[in-house]
Parts: C-alpha cells; structure tokens; sequence
C-alpha cells in the first residue's frame, strides 16, 4: 500500500511537471497578450514595450518558464496581471466556491439518483421503473444551462424571489450561502442524479441476473443482505468511477452554471483570465485543475481497494 | 457661465489680444460646484448603499496603466484629474480651481483647489499634480494615456498650490487631456514602490468622491464614501456595490426582485424585461460612443478610395441600427449623437451618407470591379449588436455585388489587428471624450503624428487636425472640424453608423443619478436613496 501510493504520488509529480509546461506554452499560444488587453486599441507602442519588459513578456519563453516553475515549486504563484490580488489567494477563494458546489451537486446527485435506480431496478418493467425512466430522459436531455435559467425565471416568476448576487461563504453566513447555492446544485445535479439513476438501474438490473445472486437467494440469505452485500457492492465500483468523472468535470467545468448564478468560482475565474491574457491566474489555476484531478483518481482507486480487496493495488 | 456669456458679446479677436486670461477663460468655464457630476440635490438623503449590477467586470481598477472602458466608469469615482468632462463639451476646472494661458498659448499655469485630500489622508499639493502627470506622459512608465500626453513639454510645480504646464505647440484640447479618462492625481512617488502596480487594485490613492472597498474578482466591488472628500455635502452615500453578473437573465431578474438597484443595458431585448415592471425606471440619453464599420486601407480593394465610397453609399444605417439594436439610438454621419450639435457637420451636406446603389454600383465598374468582389468583414465575439449588423449588412452590400464573409474573432485579437495596423474590413465600437481633437487626431492623423490605425496616410485631413487643435477660438474650431469631417465623408476610411442610447434601468428609490454620455459613473457622485 505504501509502496504504491508513493509510486503513484511519484508519477503524479511528473504529469503534473509536464502538464506545467504543457499549460504554460499553451496559454501563450492564443494570440495577444495581457498589455494588449490593459492598453487597448489606441495603445502607444513604446509603452506596450514598457510594460511588456515590467511583465517579463520580452524574455524568451523558456527563461519565463523557468523563473514561473521555480517559484511555484515552493507554492509562490505570484500576482496576479490584471486585478493586482495574489493568485494564491484567489485561486483558494474560487476553489473554495467550484468545490462546494461540486460535493453539494455530488451529495444531492447521490442522494436522488441511487435510491431511484434502484427502485426502479426492483420494479423493471413496472409503471414506477417507466417514471424513473422518464425522468431520466428528461434530466440527460435537458442542457444544464437551460434548467439553470428556467429555475431562475420560473423561481423569480412564482415567488418574487431570485438568489443573492453576492458570494458568502458559508463561514460568513449560512443563510446567504445556501439560499445562493440551492439553484445552481439543483440545476447541476438534476443531470448528474439523472444519470445516476440510470446507471444504477441497468447494473442492478444485471447483477439481479447473475448467478452469485441466485446462488445467494437458493441459500436462503436474507433478500437485504444480498441486495446490500453482494448486488450494491458490484455496483458501487463503476458507479465511484462515474462519480470521479463527474466531480473532475464540475471542478473545471462549471463555467455556465456559475455565470448564470453569478458564483465566483473556478471556471468564471479560468474564464475571466484568459480574457484577459492574465497567465499567472490562468498557468496556476489550470496546474490546480490537473492536480485535483489527478487526486481524485487516485482517491477513487484506493477507494475500490476498500470497497473489493480483491481489488489490488499494484 | 456668466463670464462666457459677456465674452460671447465681444469679438472673439479683441478677446484675444486682452491676452491670456481671458482667451484661457473662453476654453474653460468657471466651474460652478452644481455643474461637476451632474446637479446636486437640494433635498438628498445621506446613507445607505447601492446595489449596481454590470454586465461587463473591469480588469483592474489601475487608472495610469488599464485601458478599458469598464475600468474607467468605475475608476472615475474613485481618482481625478485637474478637470471635468462637461457633457456639453467643456471643461470644467476639478481639482483645478483657475487657469492663466500665456499670450502665445504655449503655458497654462493652473491654480490648485485648497483643501484637497488624498484618501490616505494626506493634503495634495502641486508636487502630487507634477509628479502624476509626469509619470502618465512618459511612454516608459507603460501608460495607455501617454500618447495623448505627448503635446506636453515640461510640468513643473510652481510653488505650494500652483503648477505650470508648458506645451510644445497651441493646442485647444489640453484641459480635456488632463480630464479623467487616464491618470488622475495620485501622491507623489506613488509608482517609486515595485508593488505600486498591483497594490492600486486593493487600496485607492486618489482624491475622488469614493474610496475603494473590496475587490473581489469574479464577484463584486465596493466603494465606500471618502471621508475626506473636498466638496461639501457629498457624496450622499455610505457605499455602491458594483455586482459582476455575467448573464443578463441574472441582471434582470435581480432587478425585478429589488437585488440590483440601478443597471445600464444595451439589448433591446433585455430592455424588454423590465419595462412595465413596477418601481422599476428606464430612461434613455444620448452617447459619445459610435458604432462603426472601420476600411483598413491595407487590405486591397479597400485602398481605391472609389470601392470606399462604393460601400459607403450601399449601407443604409437605420436599417442596420434597426436590426442591431433596436433602434434604441441615433444614426450618425460624422459626429457621435452626444457631440452633433456641439461639433458636428451638418448632416445633409455629407457627402456619401444616404444609400444609392445605382451610384456604388458605378463606382465599383470605374473601379474595375463590375463583376464585385469578395470581403471579409470582421466582428468580435461578445459584441452582440455586430452579429445582427453584420447579417444585415451582407444582405445591404450584395446589392451592390459585393459579397460579404463574416468571421467572428475574440476581442484579444481583434485588438492586436487593430495595433498593428491590420485591421481589414470591421465592426468597431469605441467612445470619447468630449473633444474633437481627442475623438480624430490619434486615429485619423497620419504618421507618425497619429497612429493613423486605417493607414488612411491622408494630407489634407491631417493638416486640418492640426489646424484644429491649436485654434482655440470655439466658433472657427467648429468650422474647420467640419471640414474635416467633410474629408472624411468623402473618402471613408471609416463608416460610423450610429450612437447607440445609454438605457439606465433603475428602481424608483434611486434618485438623482444622471447619466453622463461616456457612459462613464460619473452621477453616482450626487446619487442618494429615497
């Protein structure tokens, strides 16, 4: 176990080494640059130069390269181009915003979506399995932006009601937070239960065939424990797979939905940079991307570890 | 207002020959307090904070060094400069209190308003005024305003509350350079420190109505009322929330639901979804800003000046203000809308203006181009009004056999094209300040003078920007401007089309917030809440 983990932290280490200048040439492949972007269209050639020289822009690229890496080795992600805030500091507040919304997304989406699998698994073929799975058709073919924005039309329509504007931490005031992110989970997790729910069914339904469960049943264990023990723990396996996947998309991803909400998270804050060329923000918030990506890889295979032992870790 | 009135009764000669003062005096109006922002309210509440939700976040809040728009309408409550942009064209003395122009026209020497503080507490003195504009005219210092300070030749701090300006040629539109569009006083070495660049986007140095509060990218930012604000009884309020709503449907829904208390729109169809709402306002004025169709000169056929006006006199601009924006503005020939009546050329005598296409069609066979050609039109992506106009316009052009491509690119490089002189054929949106000179010299002047951005490299025009800008007479100003403007009508490097209307959507407790035609927050300065 040791072995392996430090073998797979070795490797990430190196992916994430690559993904660096990967990153780094990558966001200075797209044309213009952030002095572009602070001068305008009526800029005045000697001070672009001015302030491309007070950037560093003038070097070559890899001595540019080799004095960012350096310092981000020990964490020091510098400052921000274009809003002046240490990159640290804003990348861990739009962190912050994007992973509450995704464990929210994730819970509800879990919460929701497997019990309905199931209970439609049980009943296949039966007009609450039908409902299940129409509303699995609707949460997987609606666009998540599209239910976004009629859930704050409709909310405010019906209610008089929209959602605060203003992101507040949930340490600051729990209310505010909640009341702000209880449309834009929704809208998220409505796809992701649907998907869920769908997913649950069709690997119950197949494992409720298999002979381990005949077997069971024949022996004479109690209907529970063979759900329990032996049909949900099969499923669990690809279902953490899916939900790995699912948070690594919302961590980067979830640009829509925050715009439409106004959240300041992740996505909004990658967005905004590239807008305006801000390679600090954008060269460390993507590294974050990769990094929590690679995580939450690694965490879903030591998690089928403990779920099947017989899964080995090598 | 009363001394330009008894000038206007003199001859503007004699005026003149009376020497400096006087001839200073008919460039700049004596500033009454009312006139500065817009006019204060006899009966304003004081307290309370308002909620101001925008489309569009700045970048940064660094008035010497940030360009974009969206940067200095906010960024003007926070720093000023020696004057104010009066939105019929003058400027009114700011944190200068009178100015002297020397016989020859070539020295202002500006007395400083007393009292003045900076928001660290700190007096400001004629050191601080040297020192900043110092620095934004030094093109080393990398500040986008440097170009418009290139006519300076020195500044120099006379003595505590006095600073002298010398110029290097006559030049009419000085006090509006030193306005608020760049820059701005700051204290004096402010940029001595290596992290001054960045430290400016959390705390603020100027002298303005507000300070800074919190930034917070992505989200939101907060002014707070400047303590130690010069004039008396204002600002009325505590603080103004600026809300970062990238979706308009979150925009306006937070309107209707009292989250956003004051918004401008743009999209006729956003404008739509709040009328009629209850206690909710919209008022429409005109603008500076123009929507235009920029020729690049360097892409062939566009440098026959024939194939120019060809295309001029195809495009009918009610139409595409229609389709584009609803027609919430104003066509325009020359002038943006705000401007026409102070500066503009008289519209019917503009050459090339009213669509003719038997006229371009003609044109573009003595051009050799009988059979037409194929153009590619540029738009930029997230400007929503290009898209319809450029649809519009394929359909306007084909009639004269002149068929369009449109390609959408993202602004970052629309920009870069547009630095380097490559622009082609394109959609453009920009505004100005209040001034003829600052609206045409760097974009219409040749080189090396201008930045000449359509390579338009024409004579005639140039001479008569710089005839333009060292006559300080306002009546012989306004005529050669107009022939200017006639030049440029006959040889399109540049179609502008309209000014769209700035739309102010506001709840009915807002009260007092006029909106001035740069689009810029000027009025929140003399807003309070009922």
């Amino acid at each position: 176990m040791g072995a392996y983990l430090a073998r797979r932290l070795a490797a990430s280490v190196m992916t994430a080494a690559l993904a660096s200048m990967v990153i780094f040439l990558l966001v200075r492949s797209v044309p213009g640059d952030v002095v572009g972007q602070m001068l305008g269209q009526t800029s005045d050639p000697v001070a672009a130069r001015a302030l491309r020289e007070f950037f560093g822009l003038d070097q070559p690229v890899w001595r540019q390269y080799l004095g960012w890496i350096a310092r981000a080795v020990s964490f020091d992600f510098g400052v921000s181009w274009a809003r002046g805030q240490p990159v640290a500091a804003m990348i861990g507040a739009a962190l912050g915003v994007t992973l509450e919304l995704a464990l929210a997304t994730l819970a509800v989406a879990t919460l929701v979506g497997v019990p309905l699998g199931v209970v439609a698994a049980i009943h296949e073929g039966r007009a609450i399995d039908r409902a299940v799975q129409g509303f699995n058709l609707l949460g997987l073919a609606a666009p998540v932006f599209w239910i976004g924005l009629m859930l704050l039309v409709g909310v405010s329509g019906v209610f008089g009601w929209s959602p605060p504007l203003v992101y507040a931490p949930l340490s600051r005031s729990v209310g505010e937070n909640l009341s702000m992110m209880a449309l834009p989970v929704f809208s998220l997790a409505l796809l992701q239960a649907a998907a869920y729910s769908q997913f649950v069914r069709q690997s119950v339904v197949s494992a409720l065939g298999q002979d381990y469960v005949r077997t069971a049943v024949a022996k004479g264990v109690p209907t529970r424990v063979v759900f329990f023990k032996h049909v949900l723990r099969n499923v669990a396996i690809p279902l953490l797979t899916f939900m790995g996947l699912i948070l690594i998309q919302i961590l980067g991803g979830a640009v829509i939905i925050e715009s439409l909400f106004s959240l300041p998270g992740l996505g909004r804050l990658l967005l905004s940079s590239i807008e305006a060329r801000d390679y600090p923000v954008l060269q460390a918030g993507l590294l974050v991307v990769v990094t929590l990506a690679m995580l939450v890889n690694l965490l879903v295979d030591l998690l089928y570890h403990v779920i099947d032992p017989r899964v080995r870790l090598r | 207002m009363i001394l330009s009135e008894f000038l206007g009764l003199l001859d503007r000669r004699r005026v003149l020959a009376l020497g400096g003062m006087a001839a200073a005096a008919a460039l700049v109006r004596p500033a009454q307090a009312a006139d500065l922002y817009g006019p204060k309210a006899a009966d304003a509440k004081t307290g309370g904070t308002l909620n101001v939700g925008t489309l569009v976040e700045p970048p940064g809040l660094d008035p010497f060094h940030q360009a974009a728009d969206a940067r200095i309408r906010i960024t003007v409550l926070l720093y000023q400069g020696l004057f104010y942009e009066s939105p019929d064209g003058q400027a009114l003395p700011l944190l200068a209190e009178s100015v002297e122009l020397s016989p020859d026209h070539l020295a202002y020497t500006i007395r400083l308003r007393d009292g003045v503080k900076f928001h660290t507490g700190q007096p400001m003195t004629s050191k601080d005024v040297a020192y900043s504009y110092n620095y934004i005219r030094d093109p080393r210092n990398g500040s986008p305003g440097a170009g418009d300070f290139a006519m300076i030749r020195s500044i120099e701090a006379v003595d505590e509350r006095t600073v002298r300006i010398a110029i290097v040629a006559p030049n009419a539109s000085l006090p509006m350079t030193l306005g608020n569009k760049y820059g701005g006083v700051v204290p004096a070495g402010y940029f001595d420190a290596p992290d001054a660049k960045t430290r400016i986007n959390q705390a603020s140095v100027g002298t303005g109505p507000f300070m800074l509060g919190e930034f917070k990218p992505n989200s939101n930012i907060t002014l707070e009322r400047n303590p130690h604000y010069w004039e008396q009884g204002v600002p009325a309020l505590d603080r103004i929330n600026f809300i970062f709503t990238p979706n308009a449907a979150s925009l306006l829904v937070g309107l209707r639901n009292k989250r956003v208390d004051l918004a401008n729109l743009s999209r006729p169809q956003d404008i739509k979804q709040v009328e009629g709402v209850a206690g909710v306002v919209v008022e429409r004025s005109p603008s500076f800003n123009q929507k235009s169709i920029d020729l690049g000169l360097e892409m062939k056929p566009l440098d026959d000046e024939r194939v120019r006006r060809a295309i001029a006199l195809a495009v009918d601009k009610e139409e595409i203000m229609r389709a584009s924006i609803g027609g919430l503005g104003k066509t325009i020939g020359t002038m943006v809308a705000g401007m026409q009546d102070s500066w503009g050329a008289p519209l019917a005598a503009l050459p090339n203006q009213k669509p003719d296409v038997e006229a371009a069609k003609k044109l573009l066979a003595e051009a050799g181009h009988a059979n037409g050609f194929d153009l590619t039109l540029t738009t930029i992506i997230g400007y929503d009004w290009m898209d319809a106009a450029a649809v519009t316009l394929r359909e306007q052009l084909v009639r004269v056999g002149v068929r369009l491509n449109i390609q959408r690119i993202e602004l970052g490089v629309w920009i870069k094209n547009f630095q380097s002189k490559q622009m082609g054929f394109t959609f453009n949106d920009w505004g100005t300040a209040p001034d003829p000179n600052l609206l045409f010299y760097r974009h219409f002047h040749k080189a090396p003078e201008g930045a000449d951005f359509r390579n338009w490299a024409n004579d005639e025009a140039s001479r008569l920007l710089d005839e333009g800008r060292a006559e300080s007479d306002p009546a012989k100003r306004k005529e050669i401007y107009g022939r200017f403007q006639t030049a440029l009508a006959q040889s399109v490097p540049t179609i502008m089309l309209f000014s769209a209307d700035l739309i102010v959507v506001r709840n009915e407790r807002v009260r007092n917030y006029v909106q001035h035609p740069t689009g810029w927050y000027y009025g929140l300065a003399r807003t309070w809440l009922a």
